[in-house]
């Protein structure tokens, strides 16, 4: 009897890489983005979210590193999406590309810009002075 | 019991090369008749210019796959009363060029379906030589998608394959998993690979129109999930 257990794994390649990104970074947004949501929401509360709060919150490591990740993953999967999403407009292979660059280097810029927001943190003496 | 049935119109022969839809109020329509049999009796009694593909007319050929009332079915295989109204709209499958009325150009959807070598590939002889064997498990592995018979339902009634054309579609993964995961062949690595690139399985964004379109209940989605963790994990068994 002949079977095909041998090991037949394609090279992983940009598309392959970005659906399991997609998976990934879904699942740890689970806990991230409903942590997030109790804090804020629930037990802190939007309308006792002033600046002192917050000044309070990035000056804690851990929520700086909690912030930078909710950050980073939320609008990863939400520009993979529109990645993905933009594929149905544009068909040529090198606008895809382009289009792929385009998004992932927004991503870091974007992503770069909070991360010194929120290690920079609230200065509350500059907002006193 | 009555039905309006409203019928998708474009004939280039005939001048109608404005899409648009023809209407008919038929009398005496068991609720058991299926959409076919609407057809036919139109085509025989109305308007012999209507034009849509049928063979065999049990739901085997898989020719007469319509979207009717909004959803892909076969035309033979589903009856007036499944569909809970008395007005049934008839379209041709979305995503595939019409050519005349309710027919498309199946020619992408074949080309589709051929680059992922749907056959068995397998030049070692036999240790008997003469046949290889399989047992049950090993049989049932790939059952649920040999059971395609090439309709086109689930692939144009996907929206990721109206989007994007040069996505190979439900129906061609369905028909890799076929070989892919069936112990005899030995082209599982070459299909993967092929599924693997720009327009295979990372598409597929499980939407599961396909598996509701499916006239023959193939679990399609879960097909393609199975094809995207082979590529994942190299495992076919």
């Amino acid at each position: 009897m002949t079977t095909t257990t041998a090991n037949v794994k394609p090279k992983p390649n940009y598309e392959a890489t970005a659906w399991k990104w997609m998976r990934y970074s879904g699942v740890l947004l689970i806990p991230l983005v409903w942590i997030h949501v109790a804090i804020q929401d629930v037990i802190v509360g939007v309308h006792n979210i002033d600046i002192n709060y917050v000044a309070m919150r990035w000056a804690n490591v851990g929520w700086q590193v909690y912030d930078i990740l909710l950050l980073a993953f939320a609008f990863a999967h939400g520009m993979n999406g529109l990645r993905q999403v933009s594929f149905d407009f544009f068909t040529s292979e090198k606008a895809r590309k382009n289009l792929s660059w385009v998004i992932f280097i927004a991503w870091i810029i974007i992503s770069f810009i909070g991360a010194v927001a929120i290690i920079g943190g609230a200065r509350l003496n500059l907002l006193n002075s | 019991m009555e039905v309006t049935l409203r019928v998708f119109r474009y004939n280039t022969e005939t001048g109608r090369t404005k899409p648009s839809f023809d209407s008919w109020t038929l009398t005496d329509v068991d609720p058991t008749d299926r959409v076919l049999d609407l057809l036919e009796f139109v085509k025989g009694y109305h308007d012999g210019t209507l034009s849509f593909r049928r063979s065999c007319a049990h739901g085997v050929c898989g020719s007469d796959a319509m979207r009717i009332n909004g959803r892909n079915y076969l035309a033979c295989k589903v009856l007036v009363r499944d569909l809970n109204s008395t007005t049934i709209t008839v379209e041709p499958i979305m995503g595939l060029k019409v050519m005349k009325d309710l027919i498309v150009d199946m020619e992408p959807f074949f080309e589709s379906y051929r680059s992922v070598l749907p056959y068995m590939i397998n030049d070692e002889v036999p240790a008997d030589g003469k046949e290889r064997l399989q047992s049950e498990a090993q049989r049932e592995r790939f059952d649920d998608t040999t059971k395609c018979i090439l309709c086109a339902a689930c692939t144009t009634s996907c929206p990721s394959f109206w989007g994007d054309g040069k996505y190979v579609g439900p129906a061609t993964i369905v028909n890799a998993h076929r070989f892919i995961f069936d112990s005899r062949d030995q082209a599982a690595g070459e299909r993967l690979e092929i599924l693997n690139e720009q327009g295979g399985v990372w598409r597929c964004r499980t939407a599961f129109n396909c598996t509701e379109a499916c006239p023959r209940e193939i679990h399609i989605t879960q097909a393609i999930a199975e094809v995207k963790q082979a590529i994942n994990t190299g495992k076919v068994d």
